[in-house]
């Protein structure tokens, strides 16, 4: 090893500083995940993008573009104002994620991810009802 | 008892890899090897792992429902194909057939013994550790034969977003081939530690089988990427998710042991690096069937949820230590390292080659663990975003790019500047010509003008260097050029995956710049104007399949008036799923893929949502990436058949 010294140790370093950079720069691109309870929790406003996930809660308002509604984690639920038109199995009962921001009482989003149930089973524990049909519009 | 057939068989395959491990070290530790002791433990484990696998297909196509795999992942009207796919769609299944794959390899290395060959059956018993593993794991935490006592009438049927595409039947077989593949050069590396054996034998052998698996992983990444793009209508390719960055990890650091393998062959240099290559390259393969198959990185909570991911982390651990462990007190006896003679040599570009593809896989590896080890340590779930991976996989890919166009026209030990700039001048004029060209043609993206500019260098310095040799023998040109190939197929299959390369960063280039995206939203009749096309939206329809509903958007595109299809865009819902699985409809053209991918269809008016992308030049994504996998198996195949490799003199 010492025949590449005059390599290897420049080159380490070089790449020390890079990941060291890196890793700093990590907490700018970091987009924490939160529970409705957490996110009501967060009294202060940062502008932080924040992911909520949790189920929709019925009562959900459509408009032109947008669409209004609760998620809730069983205890909490939070209001959401989504920006532009929800998939196709959006809908109230089902599991979502949506990335945006806290302003202490409406979470602003305009990323909206379906959640797909892990093993892709139904989403209430697998209950399989033969002949049941499935939902369509 | 199908079951019981399939339990049989497990534990057929688990004998025989216990036997082959002792019967390969016994032969490993005498003085006289003999191929014969590992006959019957190999035939038990091809044999039990074929069973096991066929026993497997066999209660999925005879609708089994007692099996608990085939409830879960198999339902009486899914298409045979996909039933035949279910036998991988899920965990315990992959499994099996990833044992299948590892007897399969153990069975091509037990052809490929010679006699007296110490260091093949030493590598056999390495194999055999490996699969006495996973055999285990298949005969307790993942045993895919488990029963239930009150079997239900039909099954759940295979996860809808893998029965939605053939490409899934394909992919996962592909993406094994290439992970379980790794294990042989990760076999052979330790036998050579083990024995201290420093010969070139190792070199030539490791190298060959690291070529055959990188060719599998090269594929089985590439079909992942046209999936993903082709199927999960999220509009991309690559997305830098965890189990999309758990299959380029292993691959990153195999391609960098390519590449110092030919130090090793030409110069004898960097043997312990090799090794450790080797080594870290099965570790990461270890890594990525854990991230992929124990939910880990979703959230850490779900780590208990089964035992295999436990069991696949703990036997990463001791591979990780055992192995390191025999390198750090071993690795002295298999090196003897010639000097360097300068850093400025083909030799210097490789090792920068080298680090290069070392960083880039300690950087994804870094964003990939990092959510893993905060939510560890604080409890907070988080996610990387994929402009953290984008901000440093460019430059580092565009750094290696040029090098790829420089490198090749290195002379060994000592490049002088005459000599250097003799070589360099006509392929960089080349270059600096095309650029120019697509400058004033109106390509305005810097990002793109590199690309351009350095893939034209690799696929122009690799057209001046063959043109050059082919003249060097004097006879017909077009014959010379063949010959010339023929003369050394490593290294020209290794240019020929460079162009591969080349070309697929040229399409990624382009495609990821000049992505054009929008939501538009349509009532039935009305049209909308995108990005030059002309847009009809005619109105939804819903087709009942024998396996599944489909409903979908019809829309007519037209361009300066003139029809060129009906697209249909969908979304497929299959029974007992909850989930339904938006289809994109990819118009795929020489300039441009039009992309559509439904969001919505309204229930009461029928107006539809949908996302329209256009995507320039993705086809050199998989021309290109097509051209390296094929460049990768035929220098695996033709090495192969020329057995003998001598250490040849260097050219200076």
């Amino acid at each position: 090893m010492r025949r590449y010294a005059a390599f290897v140790i420049p080159a380490l370093g070089l790449a020390a500083v890079l990941i060291g950079f890196l890793v700093f720069s990590l907490g700018d691109h970091l987009v924490y995940y939160r529970t409705p309870t957490e996110v009501r929790d967060l009294t202060v406003d940062t502008g932080a993008r924040v992911r909520l996930g949790g189920q929709v809660a019925p009562g959900v308002e459509e408009g032109p573009g947008m669409v209004r509604f609760a998620v809730t984690d069983g205890h909490t639920e939070v209001m959401v104002e989504h920006t532009g038109t929800p998939q196709q199995l959006f809908r109230p009962g089902i599991g979502v994620v949506v990335e945006g921001t806290w302003d202490g009482t409406v979470f602003r989003s305009d990323t909206m991810i379906i959640k797909h149930d892990e093993q892709y089973r139904t989403e209430d524990g697998g209950v399989y009802v033969p002949g049941a049909p499935p939902t369509v519009p | 008892m199908i079951a019981l057939a399939g339990h049989a068989a497990i534990l057929i395959a688990l004998g025989g890899a216990v036997a082959l491990a002792v019967a390969g070290w016994r032969a490993f530790a005498t003085g006289h090897p003999a191929r014969g002791a590992t006959r019957l433990p190999m035939a038990l484990l091809l044999g039990g792992a074929i069973a096991a696998f066929v026993v497997l297909e066999f209660g999925l196509l005879t609708h089994d429902f007692s099996i608990e795999y085939v409830a879960r992942n198999h339902a009486r009207d899914t298409p045979v194909l996909f039933t035949v796919a279910s036998a991988w769609a899920a965990l315990e299944g992959s499994i099996v057939l990833w044992g299948l794959v590892l007897a399969g390899f153990a069975t091509a290395v037990y052809w490929s013994l010679g006699d007296d060959d110490r260091l093949g059956v030493g590598a056999l018993a390495v194999i055999g550790m490996v699969a006495i593993f996973f055999f285990g794991l298949m005969a307790t935490a993942a045993n895919p034969f488990t029963t239930l006592a009150i079997p239900p009438l039909d099954g759940v049927g295979a996860n809808p977003l893998l029965q939605n595409h053939i490409l899934m039947a394909v992919h996962p077989p592909m993406l094994y081939l290439g992970y379980v593949g790794m294990t042989v050069p990760f076999a052979f590396a330790i036998a050579a530690l083990v024995a201290g054996d420093a010969s070139r034998v190792w070199l030539q052998r490791t190298r060959r089988w690291t070529l055959v698996a990188w060719s599998f992983l090269t594929l089985g990444v590439l079909l992942g990427a046209l999936w993903s793009y082709e199927v999960l209508g999220w509009g991309g390719y690559w997305a830098w998710d965890p189990v999309e960055n758990a299959s380029i990890l292993p691959w990153l650091t195999a391609t960098a042991f390519l590449h110092s393998a030919v130090v090793q062959r030409r110069r004898g240099m960097l043997q312990a690096w090799n090794l450790a290559l080797v080594i870290g390259t099965f570790t990461l393969t270890l890594l990525g069937t854990f991230i992929t198959r124990s939910g880990v990185i979703a959230s850490v909570h779900s780590f208990t949820q089964s035992a295999v991911g436990p069991a696949i982390l703990g036997f990463l651990l001791v591979v990780l230590v055992a192995s390191f462990g025999l390198f750090a007190t071993r690795a002295h006896l298999v090196v003897s390292a010639p000097r360097l003679d300068s850093l400025a040599s083909r030799e210097g570009a490789i090792l920068f080659n080298n680090l290069l593809l070392t960083v880039f896989a300690v950087i994804i590896l870094m964003g990939t663990l990092y959510p893993v080890i905060l939510e560890a340590f604080t409890g907070d779930r988080v996610f990387v975003g994929g402009p953290w991976f984008d901000r440093s996989a460019v430059p580092i890919s565009l750094v290696l790019l040029f090098a790829m166009g420089l490198g090749p026209l290195l002379p060994y030990r000592l490049a002088t500047a005459s000599l250097t700039w003799r070589r360099v001048r006509l392929p960089l004029q080349i270059a600096l010509v095309t650029v120019a060209v697509a400058a004033t043609a109106g390509l305005r993206s810097i990002a793109v003008l590199v690309t351009v500019g350095a893939a034209t260098l690799v696929i122009s310095s690799i057209g001046v260097s063959l043109h050059a040799a082919a003249r060097q023998r004097g006879g017909r040109y077009v014959a010379d050029l063949g010959r010339t190939v023929q003369s050394d197929p490593g290294y020209w299959g290794g240019m020929a995956a460079h162009i591969g390369v080349a070309v697929l960063a040229v399409g990624i280039a382009f495609s990821s710049a000049f992505h054009v995206r929008e939501t538009i939203s349509l009532d039935v009749g009305e049209s909308a104007a995108f990005d030059g096309y002309h847009l009809t939206y005619v109105g939804p329809f819903q087709r009942v399949e024998p396996h599944r509903v489909v409903i979908g958007a019809a829309i007519e595109i037209r361009r300066d008036g003139r029809l060129l299809g009906v697209h249909e865009p969908r979304l497929n819902q299959y029974p007992n799923q909850a989930q339904a699985i938006p289809t994109p409809s990819v118009r795929m053209g020489f300039v441009e893929d039009l992309y559509l991918s439904l969001v919505r269809i309204e229930q009461g008016t029928g107006s539809v949502t949908f996302d329209a992308h256009r995507f320039p030049l993705v086809w050199m994504l998989w021309a290109g990436g097509a051209i390296t996998v094929l460049a990768g198996g035929w220098a695996a195949v033709v090495t192969r058949r020329r057995r003998s490799l001598q250490l040849e003199e260097v050219p200076s």
